[in-house]
């Protein structure tokens, strides 16, 4: 009952908020908010203190029958995949909430469609169905799309229905590749684990991979498919940004692994140099362009875009620890976006711009922003990798495990982390060094609240900076699973991905009585 | 007692973090009624306890055996990550020469920055830089010294960019923290290599993985050349050497710092990892070519500057060539005894170099003169320090020469060229520093020029004296790190039996010349064209930073250009065009429909129910003859 | 919020000529600008008299001290006191040893040119033997550095002097809070007309220097030099602080190459009347000290204005700041009022006309100034 409470405690509060009486002043709609997500945050308690990262299968697992006709069942279950990213899921969630305004317009309808993103998420981490992950992976696009048009900036209505164009066709490639799996597997049920262990034809299982990665790539998203996010970025409200840039785009990485490894390996084998490749692109093509761009948001959107792009390569690299790592990034990346996304709301609710070439001189002290300013740095940092924070080990992990597989991507991508540097210290130099303009001066003051989520991101991801065992753990037996099993091993994944067709040989369906028999 | 100490000397870099860690309360705003002097004090107090526990250890060294302290910090997979630190008379001295000089400073800055109000982030900035550097002293392991470095470079930015509002600051500070990412990412890709490659990233498993490496000669190579980038970076070795010109922009007791000890990290790395490069002939002498060519560009460079912290920072960089031409060839031992009294000789030096500033309110060294006789401290130090730099008996450089020279390596012929050139010209340009502005007659602003209080006094003083006295490291230094009893050659080679007399007599040729160029007084150029054109040339740094500009920045730019215009046109061209106008039949989506934001989200609900309702209504044949259609046909 | 930046307004030179004429300030005469003139000048007498005891305390009880470790506790070591003092809860005398080397430096008056005559250094040499009489080490230093110990004399000269002036100008700003207090101050003209009357009342106070070493006292400035409060510390003060200053390295780059720092001393514009508040607080900008210490003396009244802006207490330093300059304003209106050649009441054409070309020279300095924002 504890994973149906994480979704479903978010569903009713957000119903209970939406039916608020007009009477009840809009203050409460964001307490109400508040509570809900400790709430689910205080779930997370039990479930972390039960969760046994030492076990492979499904923890805490609901099994409720639905529509046996259509083989959808509403079965849920937790593993050190979808673990680190539930939690990071329910904390962003607070995060999001506690840095919206309470005077925001028409709030009730809001922090509801905040809770109904949220537990859209965490449904689709926990589905271990999955027409049952399709549903979510489809529900949360509408209360994004609404968070956009309704809250968004000037051109929000643009960004918001090219954000639901893309996320829709998104959705449907998934789906059809899902519904072909089970149709040419001849499953009866869209169950995720018997899926696992199907024998497809290695043509059937291509198309159907390439599907389901071009849904994908959509959402996570890799270039060529990733327009959609610096729009979407720029004209959402920043918790919108920070749940987005969090959690929703790890939906995406999610499905790769959990879908596109799990379920496609001898494909996924195949494919993966090109994987590599495109990895590659799109990270140098995020710091490219993010390198070029005037508005803050926009300069955090295209560096996710680079950054997502080594979760694809090390998922394509296929290794224990490259697996581990591509869950670790994707934990690292929510919280450095998330501290990235706070702090540039900041800035903008306090000037009332996020321009470069207006900004200037904000860690004055007494009239600028230099608690923002000085997080800011620490954030831009934790990006750009340097060690003692989240986001060199990750990485350093990610490019260890790639690197004698995918030797000259992997050089290329650390150009690409050696570019992150550039654009966030332009971004930062720009807009915090420098003599704060007479046209600034007027900025309000920050209250201590404002700089409570971007203190306690910071604080973590240091914390896990320091120590990555702490997060790593979770996953890492999960992760290395998908490529281990000792039929899945590939002794030098170098001779693997350089004939192609000796791989499918390495893989066979490896058959675990006790999963088959649900 | 003293056991303990030895085997907890990892509190020292956190000494440091916990010094920076106390002074947030004050740079972040908190405490506001009070100002930040505690901070500074808490800093002191800190270094104090380091130089001490340091102290003790050292002594304590001599008499206990070297070993190694190790953590596992990370265990995933195959990779295994361990922190390691070096207890052994080495790591210790340098520890000792960071905490000292590092308390020092400290000292120093507090007369130095004593009317600046943020003062507590700068000793936090401070302790973040000794932590990390005495880090760097004792680690043992390539990742934590990767780690280390980095944080050296974080706080090198953050130290340039002490006074963020000034302009030239803006560009100083990422500049520095940009030339030095170069060659730390050229590194991690190193270390990512290496850690492919290797057993372990522990300096002491370095030598003999390289003993029995069968690493092809291409990779050996390439992994050299990461390797080297670093310390390229780390220290202001062409073509990596502008940002400490730059930095110069940075509060003056940092500079004490980068100059001496910050720079000398970088190649205390090199050190280490200098059993990789035995592994390839190639990045040995790209290492000689590295070295040789910043020591003599930067000595060139250095008597072109009329700003006194200018020419004395491209200096450091000459200097630090010779330690990369010395790890070259192989003499680690002289590299650190390099290292060593460099970074005694130049704290010095940027010692004296701050007390001017202050006095004088001046960095134009052409604007100086005559104030030998009103600052004594600080014209004995810069006469001490200058001294020490230069071969000249019988100061460490001397020292450090003999021992150079004294036949346990071979000498080419070549190297005594270098030296002698880089020497000539050191002392050339100490002397003319020197003579435009401790002698001559007194210009407007060094017309009123007391010597400066007792905070800053005393360092320069206790420094000036410690520089006397380091003759003994190298006299005394047995050859700890070159495997195998140095080889006397019998009869000794010209180079041997001539080579100190020759160091010796291209200092006197320096200095002489120092005296005798004519000196150039307030801004009058030289009329001469082709003077001219060599001074400018020097100063600015031989136009490196154009050919950058025109270059790899130029390169970004126009990529990062390239990528947007892609983004624009192309990308969402193409997806506007082709993609959108079959769904939506022949409606592109424009950056101006938003009123037709319902059709579309009509459109895309229509089209999922549609899906929703063939799957709901059990119509799967339809579903299903579209993909065997489809998969018959592919 | 982002604001439209600020019309570009040149300042009129002929305007505040007139204005000047007329007998008002240069300072725009509004309630507002009184309070928040007199409630600085509050604060800043508090501050000053504290400045110039210290001043006037190293001076006298530091003289010569190699390690003055003591020297900001003026002789009371008692273990509270320290700890406040190493606790840092105390005023910021390192200002005023900052203004003091700018004036140092800078020069100029019969002060500055006093201390480079064979007399004067007879005086310093004998003070000097006193200080170190059997102390072979100093006195060999002596003889190998000649100029060390007299150049330290002739800053502590400085010290002296600027204690003296200070002495007289915080007591005019006390003065002015109680007239204000006592409801006799109403205008901006009246503020002015209240300093330029302490100015003129102490104009010819002599400025002296003794020490007592041994038990025996030493003229270094004897008063027979005659040394006078306005023309040898006041004008100097006034050229040295609030015109020239030195460039704060937060906001000037000191790099010799970008040639940013103009070669002739004259040429300097970083004083007070010239600075730009807005970097107040940050770091290399050293009068964040001054308002740092004069926000503890605030009067009631001026507080509660400023907390009533937009940042609060957060920008509290730059707030005093900008009331600071524009009382500064109003002590140079004095000085220039004091230091006409004839009274601005006078109907005397030749007379105007010299009054004229005087106000001219001032205003063509302040042109660049921050009087334009400010008034």
């Amino acid at each position: 009952m504890l994973l149906s409470a994480l979704i479903w405690i978010p569903v009713l509060g957000a119903i209970a908020i939406a039916l608020l009486p007009q009477s009840v002043p809009n203050l409460w709609a964001r307490r109400m908010a508040l509570a809900i997500a400790l709430l689910v945050l205080l779930l997370l308690i039990p479930i972390t203190l039960g969760f046994n990262p030492d076990h492979l299968e499904a923890q805490f697992s609901e099994y409720l029958p639905w529509i046996g006709v259509l083989g959808l069942n509403y079965h849920l279950g937790l593993d050190g995949l979808s673990f680190p990213l539930v939690l990071l899921n329910g904390f962003l969630t607070l995060v999001a909430i506690f840095c919206t305004r309470a005077e925001i317009d028409r709030p009730r309808f809001y922090f509801s469609l905040i809770l109904l993103l949220s537990a859209g998420a965490a449904g689709a981490f926990l589905a271990q169905d999955l027409l049952l992950f399709f549903l979510f992976y489809e529900v949360e696009i509408i209360p994004l799309y609404f968070l956009i048009a309704i809250w968004g900036g000037g051109r929000r209505g643009y960004a918001a229905m090219k954000f639901l164009i893309y996320t829709a066709l998104s959705g449907i490639l998934v789906l059809a590749s899902f519904l072909g799996l089970v149709w040419a597997s001849g499953a009866k049920t869209f169950d995720y684990e018997p899926l696992r262990h199907h024998s497809l034809p290695m043509e059937v299982e291509m198309a159907l991979l390439i599907m389901l990665l071009i849904g994908l790539f959509i959402k996570i998203p890799i270039f060529p498919f990733h327009t959609w996010l610096p729009d979407a970025h720029v004209e959402a409200s920043t918790p919108v940004s920070v749940l987005l840039a969090g959690v929703l785009l790890k939906l995406g990485t999610y499905g790769l692994i959990k879908f596109g490894v799990g379920l496609f390996f001898k494909a996924w084998i195949i494919l993966a140099p090109g994987l590599a490749i495109l990895a590659t692109i799109s990270a140098l093509y995020g710091a490219f362009s993010a390198i070029a761009q005037q508005d803050m948001k926009k300069v955090v959107a295209y560096s996710s875009i680079a950054h997502m792009a080594y979760i694809l390569l090390a998922a394509a690299a296929c290794t224990p620890l490259s697996m581990t790592a591509a869950v670790f990034q994707m934990v690292s990346h929510g919280l450095i976006s998330a501290l990235l996304f706070v702090l540039v709301g900041v800035v903008y609710q306090k000037t009332g711009t996020r321009d470069v070439t207006i900004l200037r001189g904000l860690l004055n002290p007494e009239r600028g922003l230099p608690i923002t300013g000085s997080l800011m740095i620490i954030g831009v940092m934790a990006s750009a990798g340097l060690p003692g924070m989240v986001g060199f080990i990750a990485e350093f992990m990610v490019f260890r495990a790639t690197f004698a597989i995918f030797t000259i991507p992997t050089l290329i991508c650390l150009v690409g982390t050696g570019l992150t540097a550039v654009y966030f210290l332009l971004m930062v130099n720009r807009v915090f060094f420098g003599r704060l303009p007479d046209n600034l001066a007027a900025i309000p003051r920050v209250a201590f609240q404002d700089h409570l989520p971007s203190l306690v991101l910071t604080a973590l991801l240091v914390i896990f900076g320091l120590q990555p065992a702490w997060v790593v753990r979770w996953s890492e037996n999960q992760a290395t699973d998908f490529v281990v099993s000792p039929e899945l091993r590939r002794p030098t994944l170098g001779t693997a991905v350089r004939s192609p067709l000796s791989a499918p040989s390495l893989v066979a369906p490896a058959i675990s009585p006790t999963l088959s028999s649900d | 007692m003293v056991e303990l100490l030895l085997q907890n000397i990892w509190l020292i870099p956190i000494y440091g973090l916990i010094g920076a860690i106390l002074t947030l309360p004050w740079s972040f705003g908190f405490i506001r009624r009070t100002g930040p002097r505690p901070a500074a004090y808490v800093n002191l107090l800190m270094t104090l306890l380091s130089f001490l526990h340091g102290s003790i250890a050292f002594n304590a060294i001599w008499t206990h055996p070297a070993r190694q302290v190790m953590w596992q910090w990370l265990q995933v997979a195959d990779l295994t990550l361990t922190l390691k630190i070096n207890i052994s008379p080495i790591s210790l001295g340098a520890l000792e020469v960071i905490t000292g000089i590092s308390l020092l400073v400290q000292l120093y800055a507090l007369g130095y920055m004593e009317k600046d109000a943020s003062l507590a982030r700068f000793y936090g900035l401070m302790g973040l830089f000794e932590a990390a550097l005495s880090g760097l002293a004792i680690s043992d392991s390539l990742l934590m010294s990767y780690g280390l470095l980095e944080i050296l470079t974080l706080s090198t930015y953050l130290l340039v960019g002490f006074w963020y509002a000034q302009p030239l600051v803006v560009t100083a500070a990422r500049d520095a923290f940009l030339t030095k990412r170069v060659g730390d990412i050229l590194l991690l890709m190193g270390i990512v290599a290496l850690s492919n490659y290797g057993e372990g990233l522990d300096f002491s498993q370095l030598a003999s993985w390289a003993d029995d490496s069968t690493l092809p000669p291409l990779t050996a190579t390439l992994l050299g050349l990461a390797l080297i980038a670093g310390p390229t970076g780390k220290c202001a070795q062409f073509p990596l050497n502008l940002w400490l010109d730059e930095a110069m922009e940075g509060p003056n007791p940092a500079g004490i710092m980068r100059n001496s000890v910050v720079v000398s990290a970088g190649a205390y790395v090199l050190i280490q990892l200098q059993p990789v490069f035995t592994l390839s002939p190639v990045s040995e002498i790209v290492l000689i070519t590295l070295g040789t060519v910043t020591a003599v560009g930067g000595s060139l460079m250095a008597i072109a500057q009329i700003d006194i912290k200018r020419t004395m920072s491209h200096s450091t960089s000459a200097y630090i060539g010779l330690v990369f031409i010395a790890v070259g060839l192989n003499h680690v031992d002289i590299a650190l005894l390099l290292l060593f009294t460099h970074a005694i000789a130049k704290a010095l030096l940027f010692m004296s170099v701050g007390s001017i500033i202050l006095t004088t309110s001046n960095q134009n060294i052409t604007e100086m003169g005559g104030l030998w006789s009103r600052m004594p401290a600080t014209t004995t130090a810069y006469v001490v320090g200058a001294a020490s730099l230069i071969t000249a008996f019988p100061l460490g450089e001397f020292w450090t020469m003999r021992r150079w020279l004294d036949g346990a390596w071979p000498i080419p012929p070549w190297l005594l060229v270098i030296l002698g050139f880089v020497n000539i010209l050191s002392a050339m340009n100490l002397v003319r520093v020197f003579r435009l502005v401790f002698l001559g007659p007194k210009q407007p602003k060094t017309r009123r020029a007391p010597e400066v209080p007792w905070p800053m006094a005393f360092p320069l003083v206790t420094l000036t004296l410690v520089a006397l006295l380091i003759p003994t490291v190298p006299i005394r230094w047995t050859l700890w790190l070159s495997a195998g009893a140095p080889m006397l050659q019998v009869p000794p080679p010209w180079t041997i039996t001539w080579g100190l007399p020759i160091l010796i007599a291209s200092g006197v040729i320096g200095l002489l010349c120092g005296f005798w160029i004519p000196l150039q007084r307030t801004t009058a150029r030289p009329t001469q064209m082709g003077l001219r054109f060599f001074q400018d040339l020097f100063a600015y740094d031989f136009y490196i930073e154009q050919i950058y500009k025109l270059t790899v920045m130029n390169l970004v730019a126009s990529l990062s250009r390239l990528a947007v215009w892609c983004d624009r046109y192309i990308v969402d061209g193409v997806v506007n065009l082709v993609g959108l106008a079959t769904i939506f039949g022949g409606n592109t989506l424009k950056y101006n429909t938003s009123g037709q934001s319902q059709f579309y989200l009509l459109t895309i609900f229509l089209g999922v129910a549609a899906l929703f309702w063939l799957i709901f209504s059990g119509q799967w044949s339809i579903v299903t003859s579209v993909w065997s259609l489809w998969f018959a046909g592919g | 919020m982002l604001t439209a930046p600020p019309i570009p307004f040149q300042p009129n030179i002929n305007d505040f000529i007139a204005r000047l004429e007329q007998g008002q300030a240069l300072l725009h005469d509004s309630p507002e600008n009184v309070i928040e003139v007199v409630g600085v000048l509050k604060s800043y007498g508090i501050v000053l008299d504290a400045y110039s005891r210290n001043l006037i305390y190293i001076a006298n009880h530091q003289f010569l001290r190699l390690f003055p470790f003591f020297k900001y506790v003026n002789g009371d070591r008692s273990l509270p006191r320290l700890l406040k003092h190493w606790w840092h809860d105390r005023i910021n005398y390192e200002y005023a040893e900052y203004c003091m080397k700018a004036m140092f430096w800078h020069g100029g008056g019969r002060l500055d040119a006093f201390l480079d005559t064979p007399e004067f250094a007879t005086l310093a040499a004998a003070a000097i033997q006193a200080r170190w009489r059997g102390n072979p080490a100093m006195l060999t230093l002596h003889k190998l550095f000649p100029d060390y110990l007299p150049e330290q004399v002739r800053q502590l000269c400085y010290y002296s002097a600027l204690g003296q002036f200070w002495r007289v100008m915080s007591d005019i700003f006390i003065d002015l809070s109680d007239a204000y207090d006592h409801g006799e101050i109403h205008t901006v003209p009246d503020v002015v007309a209240l300093i330029l009357n302490g100015l003129v009342a102490d104009a010819s106070r002599p400025i002296t220097y003794r020490v007592e070493l041994r038990g025996q006292t030493y003229d270094i400035l004897p008063p027979s030099q005659g040394l006078t409060f306005l023309m040898d510390t006041a004008v100097p003060y006034v050229e040295a602080v609030f015109f020239r200053g030195t460039p704060f390295p937060g906001t000037i780059s000191y790099n010799a190459q970008a040639y940013q720092i103009p070669q002739d001393q004259d040429q300097f514009a970083y004083g007070a009347l010239y600075a730009d508040p807005l970097p107040i607080g940050g770091s290399g900008i050293p009068p964040t000290l001054l308002m740092q210490d004069m926000r503890h003396y605030l009067p009631d009244y001026l507080h509660a204005i400023y907390r009533d802006r937009l940042r609060q207490e957060d920008d509290l330093r730059v707030q005093i700041c900008e009331s600071f300059q524009k009382s500064m304003f109003c002590v140079t209106t004095a000085a220039i009022q004091g230091l006409a050649p004839h009274p601005f009441s006078t109907n005397d054409p030749t007379e105007k006309a010299a009054n004229r070309a005087y106000l001219k020279t001032w205003l063509r300095r302040l042109q660049e100034s921050r009087l334009s924002r400010v008034a």
